[in-house]
């Protein structure tokens, strides 16, 4: 009886894994599913739109969108892709950008692109798609390229006596040392300070968008080496530990402050956020402005988002071609209004401005238009979730007021150096 | 195994020969089909996963690249090379330790408290209770702001004119935050089952130390703890084998920091497995959780002929 | 220490049983407090204790957000049917490892505890696998099936067994000498007396399900088909930020009708569970 059982069990065991490999035929019927970590309606209304419009030219394709939480976003699309469910096309954070390039999970997209009539390859900036490219190959499209800005609450800050960021750009004082000071006055004055959007004391990858100011990195180049330990990172790093603890320019570890509820002086975040600042009631006086100049001098960054088409998709080429449509000029134009273009021919006040409603020609043109062209993406790396976890861990102990950074920067290096 | 070859029956295979069908076999029948459902149930859902979790622990997947390669006991060596793994187990141990003992000394005390009889002793008993009916990720959610460093809790000791501590973010403090949150949501069940085995004890027994001067630690002591203690013992195996299982009030509170000391050993093969696409060494993980898991109930079982003074 | 306390000393009970309370009430408070509270007073420090503006909007946002009445029908229709399901295969079970004497009994009731032992993070890759060769993936199915046969009720299937083994066999071995079969004792006579360990699966169960929130995330895909843990962490902004207040209002939503159902039903709650014969 137990070795019949164990038999069954066996044969079943056996059974499951083909199965699960061999599931889709391909019909005339084509569903493509696309995974996205947007729930957001408009952007649902948009995405509809223009699956609508693919599907006019193409009555046999249906397109849904799937939104899953973006906590877990990455961890819910291994799993599908584990379980053998991989969707057709996805979005992918820069993060994680590396590993699903090398990896050969994506379908390359170049000769599709290229042969789509008014695609005009060459329109999107090599820039932009650097990271989402492998030996001259494009895995996947960057849909939102966006730059990182300082949104400024100019209430907080006049009512706190400081001089706004504005006055000291026309003065060319815009700098680290003077963003901070501005921001511990508002902290004295009973609100919040600066706040590096999304951080948390967790995603401690935001902080480039203040460490590039020193010209620090997280690791060389080559992605090789920890530069952790580089004097660079080590004085920006000192500079953000005296700004928090000493200055109290920024919350602490655990101070749950909202820029958007009018709790703070400024926060560095993408421009896209530019649709959280409230209208009516809370409203409040804002301005935006890019990143300070550190001591290495000027700099921007920027946050990117790449659309796939996965390799076990039971119909790559219909996912393609679907990507190729819904990346095409007049798509991308659709897209901007949520989602800065990596198109060059749509950087442009003009267009920017008509998509981005709430913000003046000139914050388009310095912040956003700028940005864009000179931006340098977040940090990334293959194997990210584990050096981010990693790195996290190890700057948990940074975070207290009596830290040894230097100290703290070699415990990081330590730890990370064997996974680079 | 005999019925199964015979589903037509004996019942009338002539009176002198003992039926085929004897009281015994038609049991056994029954029990079979009783357990049937289950036993299935348990074969497919339990056991195959258990076996593919093991198979895959001898390979290496990469999920991304669609790589699944044989590579024998390597993820297990690899066990011994991992930094993280010794302040896995620190964490777990730590956790599951202080939660089991937090847990059922409160349970105790609650029991004790709510077995008085009192006006409106319901009320309590109910209120007790009640958080463990609140959907579990909705009472860590709010946990997580009331521990803020501008909390609630924070806010109620400023009250008294302390400081409170950064609680979810310093590492002394993280870990104990972890495990009263969790403890606050299930002592009540802990807490019915005591009330219902305190309610089993002989009121003659606390009756006759009385009259014999027994102070009322002392009676707690030799009479109560000696006459619950069979339910002390399940309830302990319960809750200790509950404890390695915690997940997503990790994932909500501390996501296994600061550095890794609130990293369970269920955080972290979660992380290995859905975080960095380690399935094969995250499935290693797995079966290491499932074999701690096996031998401490089967330890805590051997135990009980010397810890259980009582067992009807 | 069981008989009547001196008013001093009652004094001192309820002042201990107060102040014991406050943890586990103020948290409950507090969520359906802020839900109903603009989410710029949630993070306000001190927090308040009674809101002192109200925004109503938060609820009707919920319902425009998500699809959160159906999400909510999905989590009660599933949660139904997998505790009735496992209050009777669970009863069968426990009353046969309990009662009935066949070859093995021992063996198998040993396999089946072993699901008590496996935590669901360990075997839900399988699981997502077996489930996908059948077409069940992004339906409820894996929802209900797992939890009646597998490792969550096992846990039911212990209870049962504890508490037939409590119960005294002489009513069923009349039945036997009147030459009742086994499935009838069961069902006419076992089952009745039961009810006190079959309330008491039955809540655990119906928690278990309701609250189920590992498995919802990695079966389901669709909004649609979404349970109510997985709904509540879908209340984000468009990069992915909670909305607090959102978020609140909707888990106050699904813990309310529980919580009342509770208060009405406690007494039969906490008896049936006092009663599950864990006492050994």
């Amino acid at each position: 009886m137990t070795i019949a059982r164990l038999r069954t069990t066996v044969a079943i065991a056996a059974l499951a894994l083909p199965l699960a490999a061999g599931m889709a035929r391909a019909e005339d019927k084509i569903d493509l599913r696309m995974t996205i970590w947007s729930a957001n309606d408009a952007h649902l209304a948009m995405f509809k739109d223009i699956a609508d419009g693919y599907a006019k030219l193409h009555p046999n394709v249906s397109v849904t969108f799937d939104s899953l939480p973006f906590d877990n976003y990455t961890t819910t699309l291994t799993t599908q892709i584990a379980g053998g469910n991989p969707p057709d096309l996805a979005w992918i954070l820069e993060g994680t950008a590396a590993d699903f390039v090398t990896s050969g999970a994506l379908a390359p997209l170049n000769e599709a692109f290229t042969n789509t009539e008014g695609y005009d390859l060459d329109d999107v900036s090599e820039q932009a798609t650097a990271l989402w490219t492998q030996d001259g190959e494009l895995y996947a499209y960057p849909f939102s390229t966006s730059p990182f800005a300082v949104f400024v609450n100019s209430d907080l800050v006049a009512a706190a006596g400081a001089k706004s960021p504005a006055e000291l750009i026309k003065s060319g004082e815009w700098t680290w040392e003077n963003a901070v000071d501005v921001s511990a006055k508002v902290a004295k004055a009973g609100h919040a300070g600066l706040i590096v959007r999304d951080f948390n004391y967790q995603i401690w990858q935001n902080l480039a968008t203040i460490w590039r100011g020193w010209g620090a990195t997280a690791w060389s180049a080559d992605g090789k080496t920890c530069a952790f330990t580089e004097p660079a990172m080590v004085d920006a790093m000192s500079f953000i530990h005296k700004a928090i603890f000493e200055q109290k320019a920024m919350p602490g570890p655990g101070e749950n402050v909202d820029f958007f509820a009018g709790d703070a002086a400024m926060t560095i975040t993408q421009i896209s956020r530019a649709s959280l600042l409230p209208k009516g009631d809370g409203a409040f006086k804002w301005d935006l402005v890019p990143l300070p100049k550190g001591p290495a001098g000027d700099y921007a960054v920027v946050g990117q988002a790449g659309i796939g088409v996965f390799q076990n998709s039971a119909h790559p080429d219909a996912a393609i071609d679907f990507l190729a449509y819904m990346s095409n000029p007049e798509n991308s134009k659709k897209l901007a209004q949520f989602f800065p273009p990596a198109r060059k021919s749509l950087l442009n006040t003009e267009t920017l401005s008509s998509t981005n409603p709430r913000l003046s020609p000139e914050q388009i043109e310095n912040v956003v238009i700028k940005g864009i062209a000179n931006g340098k993406v977040l940090p990334g790396h293959t194997n990210f979730a584990q050096i981010q976890q990693t790195v996290r861990a190890q700057l948990d102990s940074l975070w207290r007021p009596d830290a040894d950074v230097a100290a703290v920067m070699q415990s990081v290096c330590d730890r990370v150096g064997p996974m680079l | 195994m005999a019925p199964a070859t015979s589903p037509t029956g004996s019942d009338h295979t002539g009176s002198r020969r003992r039926p085929f069908w004897t009281m015994e076999r038609r049991d056994a029948l029954a029990g079979y089909l009783f357990i049937a459902p289950q036993l299935i149930g348990i074969t497919i859902f339990v056991l195959i996963p258990l076996c593919l979790v093991f198979w895959f622990s001898l390979h290496e997947w990469n999920v991304l690249a669609a790589r699944f390669t044989y590579t024998g006991a390597a993820n297990y060596k690899a066990l011994l090379s991992d930094p993280g793994l010794g302040e896995v187990f620190g964490a777990t141990a730590i956790f599951s330790l202080g939660l089991v003992v937090l847990n059922m000394s409160l349970a105790l005390l609650l029991a004790v408290l709510l077995s008085q009889k009192l006006t409106g002793i319901t009320v309590f008993r109910t209120l007790f209770f009640s958080p463990v009916v609140v959907s579990l990720v909705a009472w860590t959610i709010v946990w997580s702001f009331l521990l803020q460093k501008n909390g609630g809790l924070n806010a109620i000791l400023q009250v008294f004119g302390l400081e409170g501590s950064n609680w979810l973010r310093d590492p002394t403090t993280a870990m104990i935050s972890v495990i009263v949150v969790q403890v606050f949501k299930n002592v009540g069940l802990n807490m019915i089952l005591f009330l219902a085995a305190l309610q089993g004890v002989p009121k003659e027994l606390y009756e006759a130390a009385r009259v014999d001067g027994v102070s009322p630690f002392k009676q707690f002591r030799r009479i109560t703890v000696p006459l619950i203690s069979p339910t002390i013992l399940l309830t302990s195996i319960i809750t200790i084998v509950g404890s390695l299982q915690v997940f997503a009030q990790i994932a909500v509170l501390t996501q296994g920091g600061p550095g890794m000391s609130t990293t369970v050993l269920v955080y972290y093969l979660y992380q290995q497995a859905f975080q960095f696409h380690r399935f094969g060494y995250g499935s290693t993980l797995s079966i290491v959780l499932f074999v701690i898991v096996a031998v401490l109930t089967f330890v805590q079982w051997q135990m009980r002929k010397r810890i259980v003074f009582y067992e009807r | 220490m069981n008989g009547e306390l001196s008013p001093r000393m009652k004094v001192v009970v309820y002042g201990l049983m107060s102040v014991l309370l406050i943890p586990f009430v103020f948290p409950t408070w507090w969520m359906v407090t802020s839900s109903i509270k603009p989410i710029s007073d949630i993070f306000a420090f001190p927090p308040e204790i009674v809101p002192s503006r109200l925004d109503l909007s938060t609820y009707a946002k919920v319902f425009e957000l998500q699809p959160f009445a159906q999400q909510y029908w999905n989590s009660a229709y599933i949660a139904a049917v997998v505790t009735v399901g496992t209050m009777l295969f669970s009863s069968m079970a426990g009353y046969a490892f309990a009662r009935i004497r066949f070859p093995f009994a021992n063996t198998l009731f040993m396999i089946v505890l072993l699901g008590l032992l496996i935590p669901s993070e360990v075997t839900i890759v399988p699981l997502f696998r077996i489930f996908l060769s059948w077409g069940m993936v992004n339906t409820h199915w894996p929802l209900i099936l797992v939890p009646i046969f597998g490792a969550p009720s096992v846990f039911a299937t212990f209870v049962m067994r504890q508490y037939f083994i409590a119960l005294p066999v002489e009513l069923e071995e009349a039945a036997r000498v009147d030459g009742l079969g086994r499935f009838k004792i069961f069902r006419t006579i076992a089952l009745p007396l039961a009810r006190p360990a079959l309330g008491a699966v039955g809540i655990f169960t119906f928690l278990h399900s309701w609250n189920l929130y590992l498995e919802p995330i990695v079966f389901l895909s669709s909004p649609e088909k979404f349970t109510l843990p997985q709904a509540l962490t879908q209340f984000t902004d468009a990069y992915g930020g909670a909305m607090w207040n959102i978020q609140l209002a909707a888990a106050t939503m699904t813990a309310i009708p529980v919580l009342i159902v509770f208060i009405v039903a406690q007494k039969q709650f906490i008896e049936g569970l006092a009663h599950t014969g864990l006492k050994g």
